[in-house]
């Protein structure tokens, strides 16, 4: 079972955490383990998601992370590293 | 009244600054009930330029606001007190997000101080309805209901449309604010990508060209885009096959000799099986739902996928897709047009042996019903007469159930936001309260509520709205004496045990009494003869909404069907009956 890291930066603001546990709660995915930070800027907080994906694709569950309008980015972090582009539902076809 | 803009910077209360709030967002009418929370909007209503419709029961605010929506293409707006009056607008929300559509929701929620204590009248409405709207708010600061508002309509109507609740604090309507328009809208986490990426648009037209058996996958999107008249250049450009799910009905008309009709578990056997001997669907603002594709794995098993739509998380969650396009819909097609015509120019599949083979099914297995040799009333026989008496123009809103299918399969829809109907939800007690609003949103316009008596008894309440607000909207009432379409499947899976399905509607509640107490005109009409006389009766009448019990027979059955988890390969067209596969080359 492959198990993804994802840096989502969302807006701090009251029940984005709710609103993200509840997504993955009603679509099925499974959080490994969740860290939430703050980052420089006070209105935008940070978290580390670890997601293991079973019957469901990474793009999938992004595109309906990405759905939430409190989620500004989210990036998934490779090897240490995190990759330098945004992630694409569909890589080929998006701008 | 002429609307006169509020100058930003003015001292107000947080409810009047709401109530200047909807009126910049050119909100005309909403649909609402007060109570104590939202009690200090509903002053300064009062003296709003809006409309305010009284309705009866929270639900039917929010079923109002869809319909109104679904016809005029704008948000709709309901608008409830905390608690019980926001829990009352859960199912028409959850039904609003299930079928896209453009809603803003107000509540009132207990002061801000009280939230979190269990006090008078509270409930988490926002967390309740956190799973199916698009986004929502709570607002406990005066000065943030402009910009919120504002924010509201624009995520409800832009994108994907979708219902958005704004939940606001009593005390936040009570105290003094400054009134601040915003002049403009920046959501860091929301910008929905309206224009087609033109690489994908012309690999979608390689496909295109490349296809021998290509078919237009057509759903509620091309008629939320207003894309249809785009859609009727594109398809006639490619002289491909296509067919309308039950959201997009009308989106291209049913009278067009490429129209195979509705694909689905009650779709066409042209339809049906287009889609399974497809190699290309061309997919348009549909979503692979489970009742279009029966079971996934066998679904269009040959075909390749092109899937435009203004949502990427559509993209390959039921069905991968060979080429996605997310973009506005009718920008995707305006955009494929010109890509496929020089397509199409170099070279292009010969589709005649596809179109004769899709034909032939459509001529050998067209759809019909059986008229009960005891005399007794067809329930599809009063829908077929209520859409050729009526004409393409009128609005029809079904409830859910078996009259719902028939009255997307027998009524011809030529035109988009005609049908109206619970898709994707399934909500019994739909059809009144959108048909209020859909006439209110369309007040020259005829619009027919079709529903069952079991539906009818969920929301008939709204009636009384109807008749006191001088909204005349006419309902048939399909009366089968039963939850016809669970008898259905109690009689095909369940060994005829009729399990709580008897309404005995026939004997209580008495339709058109009911209908009179509420103001309205009660007609009744129990033989075929008299059905196009009591349909006439009923559109001769323009100045109280009308009510017929339509008295039909209870065991007309919904065809052709595939049965929930099936394959689409299974179609019957009657009982334990398949279509003659063998007599059919595809
Ligand atoms: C709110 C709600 N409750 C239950 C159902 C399940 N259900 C689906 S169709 C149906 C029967 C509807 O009966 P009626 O309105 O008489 O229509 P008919 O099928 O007889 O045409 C029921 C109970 C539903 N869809 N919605």
């Amino acid at each position: 079972m492959a198990i993804h890291k994802l840096e989502v930066l969302v807006e701090n603001e009251p029940g984005v955490l709710a609103r993200i546990a509840g997504l993955f709660a009603r679509r099925t995915y499974n959080i490994d383990s969740l860290v939430v930070g703050p980052t420089e800027n006070s209105k935008i907080s940070k978290m580390i998601i670890e997601v293991s994906v079973e019957g469901h694709s990474l793009e999938q569950v992004i595109a309906q992370l990405d759905k939430l309008i409190n989620v500004i980015r989210i990036e998934e972090v490779l090897e240490g590293a995190i990759s330098n582009t945004k992630h694409d539902t569909q890589p080929d076809y998006q701008n | 009244m002429a609307h006169v803009p509020t100058a930003n910077g003015t001292a107000m209360t947080g409810a009047t600054s709401l109530v200047k709030s909807l009126e910049a967002a050119k909100v005309d009418v909403m649909f609402g009930i007060p109570g104590g929370a939202i009690l200090p909007a509903y002053d300064p209503i009062y003296d709003s330029t809006i409309r305010h419709i009284l309705v009866r029961h929270e639900q039917g605010a929010g079923h109002a606001a869809t319909g109104y929506a679904q016809v005029t293409g704008r948000a709709g707006v309901c608008i409830a007190t905390s608690g019980p009056g926001a829990t009352n607008l859960v199912t028409p929300l959850a039904d609003a997000a299930m079928d896209s559509v453009p809603l803003v929701a107000i509540t009132g929620q207990v002061p801000s101080v009280a939230i979190g204590t269990d006090a008078f009248q509270e409930a988490d409405i926002r967390g309740i309805t956190m799973p199916f709207t698009k986004h929502n708010f709570l607002v406990t600061n005066p000065d943030d209901i402009p910009r919120v508002i504002a924010e509201a309509f624009h995520i409800a109507t832009s994108g994907r449309p979708g219902p958005v609740l704004v939940d606001i604090a009593k005390d936040a309507l009570q105290k003094q604010t400054s009134y601040n328009w915003p002049t403009s809208i920046d959501l860091a986490g929301y910008k929905p990508q309206t224009q087609p990426n033109k690489g994908a648009i012309n690999d979608a037209a390689a496909l295109i060209a490349q296809s021998a058996k290509p078919i237009f996958y057509v759903g509620g999107g091309v008629i939320k885009a207003n894309a249809a008249r785009e859609l009727l250049e594109l398809a006639q450009l490619l002289g491909a096959p296509v067919v309308t799910t039950l959201m997009a009905r009308g989106a291209f008309p049913d009278s067009h000799p490429l129209h195979l009709g509705m694909p689905g578990m009650h779709g066409t056997v042209a339809a049906v099986t287009g889609l399974q001997k497809a190699d290309l669907l061309i997919t348009l603002g549909a979503r692979f739902d489970d009742r279009v594709t029966g079971k996934l794995s066998t679904f269009a098993p040959n075909a390749k996928v092109i899937h435009a739509d203004i949502d990427p998380a559509e993209i390959g969650k039921n069905r991968y897709a060979d080429v996605a396009v997310i973009g506005d819909l009718r920008e995707t097609i305006k955009a494929l047009i010109p890509a496929l015509t020089a397509t199409l120019a170099k070279g292009r599949a010969d589709l005649s042996p596809w179109l004769a083979s899709v034909n032939k099914l459509k001529a050998t297995y067209p759809l019909g019903y059986d008229t009960p040799a005891d005399g007794a009333l067809s329930p599809q026989f009063v829908i077929e007469r209520l859409g050729k008496i009526c004409g393409p123009d009128t609005i029809f809103a079904a409830g859910v159930g078996q009259h719902q299918m028939w009255a997307s399969q027998f009524i011809s829809y030529e035109k988009p936001r005609t049908w109206l109907n619970s898709g994707g939800a399934g909500t019994m007690g739909y059809a009144v309260p959108a048909a209020m609003g859909a006439k209110v949103g369309a007040p020259d316009t005829t619009v027919w509520a079709i529903d069952g008596d079991g539906c009818f008894q969920m929301t008939n309440q709204e009636l009384v709205t109807c008749a006191l607000n001088n909204i005349p909207i006419k309902v048939a009432i399909i009366n089968n004496e039963s939850l016809g379409m669970v008898r259905q499947w109690q009689t095909l899976f369940y060994d005829s045990r009729y399990s709580n399905t008897s309404l005995e509607s026939k004997r209580v509640p008495n339709f058109p009494m009911l209908a009179e107490a509420m103001g309205c005109v009660g007609l009744s009409c129990e033989s075929p003869a008299d059905v196009d006389a009591t349909i006439e009766k009923a559109m001769s009448i323009n100045d109280q909404p009308v009510v017929v019990d339509f008295r039909v027979h209870r065991d007309a059955m919904v065809w052709p069907m595939v049965a929930a988890g099936t394959s689409n390969d299974e179609i019957m067209i009657a009982r334990a009956t398949a279509p003659d596969w063998d007599s059919q080359e595809l």
